[in-house]
């Protein structure tokens, strides 16, 4: 069976998309729709979509999508989910889901109810090394989860930082929680797997430190933020930051047994295990079992490399085939609705502190 | 005459604004979008009495910052383009913020439409140049570019952009003037134009070798603006903009190396180019893109296929050259050397 796919919403996000689709061999993608004929156009151009629209009603109508990909900003999600369920499709939703925690139980609320599945892209959590990370949860290497640290870094010099800071007018500004809730579900999705509370306990400092964020004469935009979470059995610390060179996203995860730390920029996951060298031993050779781990890393991504499956988005290509699969035999979707719900509840939290009074 | 400048406050908009000075208008008003440029503009109207500097700083992605900027202007010279980001963000800012002027235009009160003149700074890579024999002549009845898609996102945009103005000029009859400039360099702007070559990590893949760089040096470029602007005849018209006396790559690369500083280099023929091309083109579709396609056959060869220019046209116009191509690579090379000293 092959999966009919279109996509609403041509802008930087929606690139990624086209490239990761097109490497799924059972789909095709049909159509692009913006309600910016310009933007629509370039994007069916560069990639050979064969139909763009500028209206959703009549690219829904008109192609029949079993699978929309929405990559509007999410000011817009909720609405266009509920067309899209009303014309029968399946929808993979980009991040952030949407502007309130009432509207992304309203979006799963509405998937629920038309049948049709749904999911986010949440992609990092399935690179092969959180995916290896989780392996090693589920076999009992790390025991109890204690404490998880999760951080993100974020580069306003980039292309995305870049397109926020010269444009008052972004939609990120219009967010409540600005430039964290752009990325933050990144860094609580890879806490919430080791933390089963409803709802923690939750602190939240933000601040500006760059000037790079004046630039956009909006003075709301803060660039750091610092959340400390508490549960019943883990506690977490989730770092957001503009600043810190180099930018990278790390995880790690401190258990009874061993520790497991990720680096997903350099992809890598590696061990820290208890110490039964003694004396000075147990000083010397860590270093070297930790290298080792390294090496081995590096091998294992070499291999991935050679094998043409080391891309930017495989974690995207993995968290899609799934999804895609899940509709073919109409198993659960990846993520669960639950999680996802947790994690937009705690975001909302963290942004009642990081920007208190503001609201959409 | 109110003349309105978009992109006023960027590399070349501050010498279209100071030729526009220099040549009589004094109604500008000036589209920029932040105001951390205002500073040097209005320096301009110091040297020039009478003058007149307008700025109208804001966003020009939202239709409702043109209403503005439009009203009463009977000339514009639109130089807005998105030069580097994502590809949405470019053809943004050179294909969706050009539809906005032409729209705002189209409804604003007073001056029709059809009374207007807009100069539209375009680029040589709207040319459709990969399937030219080596040592063509590009000239304006060069073929425009079929195959944007396979170019990359500046040229596509440009050609998206250029397009649309026609398009709208056929509707409205306004009068349009394109301009084409090759590489425009000089103070302020970048050292090396990808017709030299590539910087991949620490080295320096020179591969323009000995073809010739379209340059246009920035005042030169502006000066060639100002003059079709005001030329009675060069309405519908279309003119490649480039110095008279052009250096090869490889000459431009010797001199940057001797006055701003050394760096490491591999030249390499275009035939290995070419080779090299094929089989990264090859590895990016066997990988689906695992290592991105920056080098294509197409893309090497309308880059570094080697072209010869002509810019006679644009000298039917009376423009000349204001600065020589060895005092405008000196001035560039002195003001690179002071940024790196400036970095370091």
């Amino acid at each position: 069976m092959s999966l009919k796919v279109a996509i609403v919403g041509c802008g930087k996000i929606a690139d990624a998309h086209v490239e990761v689709i097109r490497m799924i061999p059972s789909v095709e993608l049909r159509a692009v729709c913006d309600l910016e004929p310009i933007m629509a156009d370039q994007l069916a151009a560069r990639f050979s979509v064969p139909h763009r629209y500028s209206d959703l009603a009549k690219m829904l109508d008109a192609e029949g999508p079993d699978v929309l990909h929405i990559t509007t900003p999410p000011q817009s999600h909720l609405a266009i989910v509920k067309q899209a369920v009303a014309a029968g499709c399946h929808v993979f939703l980009e991040k952030p889901v949407a502007l309130r925690h009432c509207d992304v139980e309203a979006i799963i609320a509405a998937n629920v109810a038309a049948k049709r599945k749904l999911t986010v892209n949440y992609w990092p959590r399935f690179e092969a090394v959180a995916l290896e990370l989780r392996r090693m949860y589920e076999a009992g290497v790390l025991g109890d989860p204690v404490h998880v640290e999760s951080s993100i870094g974020y580069d306003l010099a980039g292309e995305f930082g870049t397109a926020i800071r010269r444009n008052p007018e972004h939609w990120v500004h219009q967010l409540p929680g600005k430039l964290f809730q752009n990325v933050l579900d990144h860094v609580l999705n890879r806490i919430t797997p080791f933390m089963g509370d409803e709802r923690p306990l939750i602190q939240a400092v933000a601040y500006r430190r760059d000037t790079l964020t004046e630039e956009t004469g909006g003075g709301e935009l803060l660039d750091e933020l610092r959340v400390i979470i508490r549960g019943t059995r883990a506690s977490a610390y989730a770092t957001f930051s503009a600043n810190a060179r180099p930018v990278g996203q790390t995880l790690r995860v401190y258990g009874t047994k061993n520790t497991a730390f990720v680096d997903f920029a350099a992809r890598t996951v590696v061990l820290e295990r208890r110490q039964t060298f003694s004396s000075a031993l147990g000083r010397l050779i860590p270093s070297f079992l930790i290298a080792k781990d390294y090496f081995q890393q590096g091998l294992k991504n070499a291999n991935s490399f050679s094998h043409a499956q080391f891309h930017f988005f495989d974690g995207m290509r993995r968290l899609l085939t799934e999804f895609y699969l899940c509709i073919e035999k109409d198993t659960p979707p990846p993520i669960d609705y639950e999680e996802i719900l947790r994690v937009s509840a705690m975001m909302e939290r963290i942004f009642e502190q990081a920007y208190p009074g503001v609201r959409s | 005459m109110k003349v309105l400048v978009t992109g006023a406050g960027g590399f070349l908009g501050v010498h279209v604004v100071e030729r526009l000075l220099a040549h009589g208008y004094r109604d500008i008003r000036c589209c920029l979008r932040d105001r951390g440029k205002a500073e040097q503009l209005l320096s301009l109207s110091e040297r020039y009495p009478g003058s007149q500097l307008e700025l109208c700083c804001g966003n020009l992605r939202a239709k409702s910052n043109w209403a503005r900027a439009v009203t009463d202007v009977s000339l514009v010279v639109h130089l807005v383009a998105g030069m580097k980001g994502a590809p949405a963000e470019m053809f943004t800012d050179s294909v969706v913020v050009s539809r906005n002027l032409l729209e705002a235009l189209e409804v604003r009160d007073g001056i029709p439409m059809n009374h207007t003149r807009i100069v539209l700074v375009s680029s040589f890579g709207v040319y459709g140049v990969a399937r030219l024999s080596r040592g063509f002549r590009i000239d304006e009845m060069t073929p425009l570019e079929e195959h944007p898609e396979l170019r990359d996102i500046y040229s596509h945009s440009k050609l998206m952009q250029e397009q649309l103005f026609w398009e709208y000029q056929r509707k409205n009859g306004f009068e349009l003037v394109v301009l084409r400039p090759g590489v425009i360099y000089g103070p302020g702007g970048g050292a090396f134009s990808t017709r030299v070559g590539l910087q991949i990590g620490p080295v320096f893949f020179h591969l323009g070798g000995s073809n010739l760089l379209p340059l246009s040096y920035v005042v030169n470029c502006a000066e060639a603006i100002v003059v079709a602007a005001g030329h009675p005849d060069s309405a519908g018209q279309v003119y490649n903009v480039h110095d008279d006396v052009l250096p090869t790559a490889s000459r431009y690369l010797r001199e940057y190396k001797r006055h701003v500083k050394r760096i490491r280099s591999i030249r390499l023929p275009y035939f290995v180019t070419r080779m090299l091309a094929r089989f990264l083109e090859g590895y990016h579709r066997h990988s689906q893109g695992q290592l991105p396609g920056i080098i294509t056959r197409y893309k090497a060869a309308s880059a570094w296929g080697g072209n010869r220019f002509n810019n006679a046209k644009l000298h039917t116009l009376g423009w000349c050259q204001l600065v020589s191509t060895p005092d405008g690579m000196a001035q560039t090379f002195a003001y690179l050397r002071e940024r790196d000293a400036k970095l370091k």
